[in-house]
């Protein structure tokens, strides 16, 4: 088993990313900058209905048009679609705007069919049915530990509360979309993914192609969260596309197009209780629940599911269970892995009614936390994060601050796993001192092409910069898919293994007792003309998993206006070996601000009568913007004995919680849905005015 | 986007006469561009007026004239205007992103179309585009008026309008072959009655530039959002008067996105005059505003917001 040694000089220090400058001088080349020779644009042809019996898609008009070269229906024979954006048919041509005006010249014989596209009207049984032969409300699941009923009426605390978390789109900067060249001889994808041998294998079978044919390469990507798995829809009509014009087709969603067929995280509906005896120790949770994953769950659903399930009551140990959760289908896109998939839905519940139960008991939540979290991790985490943070000075009884901008303090918990396996890679050690590092993992901009340089670098004692790092190519040496913060946990250890390897072959080769650091181009040169290669993988011993982590937040809230602002967010994240302290800290900000999103902002808006989606771009999608984003500090608390652990996740899961914690605690009411805006907490509030109601 | 055709003429005379073939005016195009790119709109031909003699300058004097093509950007960052029009210079710095705003004109921003969700939706055929029914009625109208004399209930968006409403502005037009001077009211007038207007611009009627006294009033203008920059007003409000101690005199409070036109109540203009301003006094002059207020599913909470941006303008006139 290998390990980590004790002292290291590059791992867990702040390397600046290897691939800063090639990034903002525009040299990295993502998917859609790619252009092999006689590229065409692809675009996506999408039903305008949310439900409907399509008799006939008809490309002919379509594909005469000036600059195409190719049209095609995306399914033969008549057909029913299920929600607004489903794929119909795509085109490839030679600019954008002929691709536009060929849509427009596809023809559709189609009978609109009744639709449903809001949670509480699908769960009827007079609604619409999205399929046929199954009620919309599927069957729940239930759970039940011990008895609940009695365990209730002997608590000496009950609170009750009702709890809604919207859809949330996928929206990475850089949309989905591919650049695809199928030719007689093989395939070659340059994918926006995070899983370079899940495109592989999705293309391999939708083309009925020998795998070792298709090559994926995805040098830079702008963000996937759990959205980017396999080749997707529009990935095999862009296959598709390029057969059937002979060229390669390059098809990037439109922004548009994200609001609609990518996946989402799904909605949730839950009705909690939750019973305590006189000193706060939990006693039984009740809990039912709905959501909605659109028409279904599974679009691209690798790395975690992205059903409408969820755990509950989530971190907490609680001996009277009973859990009754169900899905609910509309007439809307369908979900997928969602950063922490199902974690920050059970958060929101869960958390907002434990402070509900402290308010009741009078005690402080983050007593009551650390009384009935089994957590060790995190019962030193609010500890530490209550002494950083000021919580004793802050936590004031809720409604309490005076003026009409209140201030308000919040705090919720995480769990992940973070843990890894599987991964592979080589090193190439050459003559002349330089060194290749490869590995068929994929950077989805957390900075995981860094981290393989910063691995490298501490075995040879050399500097990060002086390592070639090549990743993000099917012809290396396979890596899993980046999903459920593995990558870390997965690549790390395979590239400490590779080197290790490569540096005792190296000193045996040459006879050099210690080839590292300062010996090591003389010690290359030893080696003649033939450059020395190595192989490794991912071993135990040298990476772990299950995270936990815990946040504060403080917000202030304007009673007459509803306006939320949050003034800082404190996290506290554990997280084993730390490869790279700046990424570390970056990929944490980034989750505290996706949460603060969660929280205050994002939302998909279906228009009942239309049965669209309302919202699709970011104009009224809305995301935090810089003035948005609040001071956040984070903690890392490192546990190096443990190895790495991936942390991309938990970071997220409790921000949300926190943030409606802190507003709750700021009002004296609980705005029990997110986004958190101002109508809701002028409606928490009592202010808002309703239909027909006197101003 | 449709084909069209792009043209650059030099003279007003020449813009209006080549627009008037199925045309659209372009300045910053942020608005235009963003209907075409949908195809809400599919002019024939654009007509760049930002070529257009005199329409780029900010001119102090009696009165003020800012050209139609001055940007929004240099509202924001012109010392003078703000000392003289604080109102307005904060009206332009909550407009859009500082990209929106280095390129959008004072023009476009006041002739601007609705942003109703409905209605900018490549798929929807709305009331306000020649459809049957308004769909935000009955539906989804978070961002929607609470005010309105037609069945369309988007609201005015342009932020400049309120401030210049409460500056009692001219908006000079070139109408056919004459130049008219509008007041704000009259060039929101249509929107109030008619669901497919924005405004009372006809297709050829051109706006060149824009005219304030400086009569010694104060302004302010504050909008309330859901986020806290690059962002729409859920509310917005804008109040001007000549203030001597506390006592406020030639008064105007204003509120936008909760109208199709800048929406102001005389009466409350009545009320405030001559007095003193208080919390009160302010609380009073908001209930007066917002008395024929008609709220909707979703849109109730604009009313409170009304009210607390109306009380906090006029205190920050005297304050």
């Amino acid at each position: 088993m290998r390990s980590w040694p004790e002292k290291m000089a590059v791992v867990g220090e702040s390397t600046k990313r290897v691939d800063t400058p090639a990034k903002v001088t525009g040299e990295a080349r993502y998917a859609s900058d790619v252009q092999p020779n006689g590229w065409l644009y692809g675009m996506i042809f999408r039903s305008r209905w949310p439900a409907a019996r399509v008799t006939r898609v008809n490309v002919e008009k379509a594909r005469k048009m000036p600059g195409i070269k190719a049209a095609i229906v995306e399914r033969e024979g008549e057909r029913t679609v299920r929600f607004y954006g489903e794929e119909l048919a795509a085109v490839a041509g030679v600019s954008k705007q002929a691709c536009l005006d060929a849509l427009r010249a596809i023809e559709i014989d189609a009978t609109p069919l009744p639709f449903v596209v809001k949670e509480e009207t699908a769960k009827s049984p007079d609604s619409p049915r999205v399929w046929p032969d199954t009620p919309n409300l599927a069957d729940p699941n239930i759970r039940e530990k011990g008895d609940v009923d009695k365990a209730f009426a002997s608590a000496a605390a009950v609170v009750e509360g009702f709890f809604t978390t919207p859809v949330q789109l996928h929206h990475p900067l850089e949309t989905h979309g591919n650049t695809i060249s199928v030719t007689n001889d093989g395939v070659t994808c340059w994918a926006s993914t995070q899983g370079i041998f899940s495109v592989r294998e999705g293309l391999a079978s939708y083309l009925d192609m020998s795998q070792e044919k298709v090559r994926v390469i995805t040098d830079y990507m702008g963000g996937g969260f759990g959205s980017k798995f396999g080749p997707g829809p529009h990935g095999g009509l862009a296959a598709r596309l390029s057969q059937a014009a002979g060229a390669p087709v390059k098809l990037m969603l439109t922004r548009f197009d994200q609001a609609l067929a990518v996946g989402n995280r799904p909605s949730s509906f839950q009705k909690i209780r939750l019973g305590a005896d006189a000193e706060g120790k939990l006693v039984a949770f009740d809990m039912d629940s709905f959501g909605t994953a659109g028409i279904g769950a599974g679009a691209a659903s690798a790395g975690g599911g992205g059903g409408a399930g969820f755990p509950a009551p989530y971190i907490y140990t609680v001996p009277n269970i009973r859990v009754k959760q169900a899905v609910v289908a509309i007439n809307a896109g369908q979900s997928c892995a969602f950063r922490a998939p199902g974690h920050p839905i059970a958060s929101f519940g869960m958390e907002s009614i434990m402070d509900e139960l402290a308010v009741k008991l009078k005690m402080d939540p983050v007593d009551l936390r650390v009384k009935n979290d089994p957590g060790k991790i995190r019962q030193r985490e609010y500890a530490l994060g209550a002494e950083r943070f000021g919580w004793k000075q802050k936590y004031k009884p809720p409604g309490s601050s005076p003026g009409p901008v209140k201030v308000g303090v919040g705090c919720a918990g995480a769990t992940w796993g973070g843990g890894g396996r599987g991964s592979h890679a080589e090193a190439q050690i050459n003559p002349d001192g330089s060194v290749e590092v490869r590995c068929g993992t994929q950077d989805l901009g957390t900075g995981s092409r860094t981290m393989v340089g910063v691995v490298a670098a501490e075995v040879f004692g050399l500097k990060p910069e002086q390592i070639t790092i090549r990743i993000g190519d099917t012809l290396y040496p396979p890596s899993g898919a980046s999903g459920g913060s593995t990558t870390a946990a997965s690549v790390c250890p395979a590239i400490f293994d590779t080197c290790t390897n490569a540096l005792q072959k190296l000193q045996q080769t040459t006879g050099v007792a210690d080839a590292r650091g300062a010996n090591w181009v003389a010690a290359c040169k030893k080696l003649g003309v033939n450059p020395l290669t190595a192989h490794g993988e991912w071993q135990e011993g040298l990476s772990s998993s299950g995270v936990g982590g815990v946040q504060f937040a403080e917000v202030e809230v304007d009673t007459e206006t509803g306006f939320v602002k949050v003034r800082k967010v404190l996290c506290v994240q554990d997280c084993g070996l730390v490869v790279n302290k700046l990424t570390t800290e970056t990929l944490i900000n980034g989750g505290v601000i996706m949460g603060l999103g969660y929280a205050l902002y994002e939302e998909r808006v279906m228009d009942p009568t239309t049965g669209l989606v309302l919202n699709p771009n970011f104009e009224t999608y809305k995301l935090p913007n810089f003035a948005d984003v609040p001071d956040i500090e984070v903690v890392l608390m490192e546990m190096p004995e443990r190895g790495v652990i991936g942390v991309g996740e938990p970071c997220t899961i409790p921000t949300a919680s926190a943030i409606a914690n802190a507003v709750a605690n700021a009002l004296g009411v609980r705005v029990p849905s997110l986004p958190i805006t101002p109508a809701r907490v002028l409606a928490a509030l009592g202010k808002a005015v309703k239909p027909g109601g006197s101003v | 986007m449709n084909p069209f055709q792009y043209t650059s003429p030099r003279a007003a005379d020449s813009a209006v006469s080549l627009v008037a073939d199925h045309g659209r005016f372009f300045a910053g195009g942020i608005d235009v561009l963003g209907e075409m790119k949908e195809y809400i709109a599919s002019p024939h031909v654009l007509v760049n007026v930002k070529d257009l003699a005199g329409t780029r300058d900010i001119t102090p004097g009696k009165p003020w004239t800012i050209g139609a093509n001055v940007t929004i950007a240099e509202i924001q960052d012109h010392p003078e205007l703000k000392r003289v029009f604080p109102g307005l210079q904060q009206a332009a710095a909550e407009v859009g992103s500082p990209q929106i705003r280095n390129v959008a004109t004072v023009g476009g921003n006041l002739a601007q179309h609705s942003r109703c969700w409905y209605y900018r939706h490549r798929d929807i055929q709305c009331l306000k585009r020649g459809g049957s029914t308004c769909y935000a009625r009955e539906g989804e109208n978070k961002y929607h008026s609470l005010f309105t004399g037609n069945p369309c209930i988007s609201p005015v968006v342009s932020n400049l309008a309120i401030a210049l409403a409460a500056l009692d502005a001219k908006v000079i037009v070139r109408r056919g072959k004459d130049e008219v001077a509008l007041t704000i009211p009259e060039l929101y007038a249509k929107a109030w009655d008619n669901p497919e207007a924005h405004n009372s611009l006809g297709p050829t009627d051109l706006i060149l530039r824009v005219q304030i006294a400086d009569e010694g009033r104060t302004s302010v203008y504050k909008q309330i959002s859901e986020k806290a920059s690059f962002d729409w007003a859920l509310v917005s409000c804008a109040a001007a008067a000549k203030v001597d101690g506390h006592k406020l005199s030639k008064v105007r409070v204003v509120l936008g996105a909760v109208s199709p036109v800048p929406y102001q109540v005389q009466a409350a203009h009545e009320f405030l005059e001559g007095k003193e301003v208080n919390d009160d006094l302010a609380a009073h002059a908001a209930e007066i505003v917002l008395k024929d207020a008609v709220p909707l599913d979703h849109n109730g909470y604009k009313v409170p917001i009304a009210r607390a941006l109306i009380r906090r303008t006029l205190n920050q006139l005297v304050g």
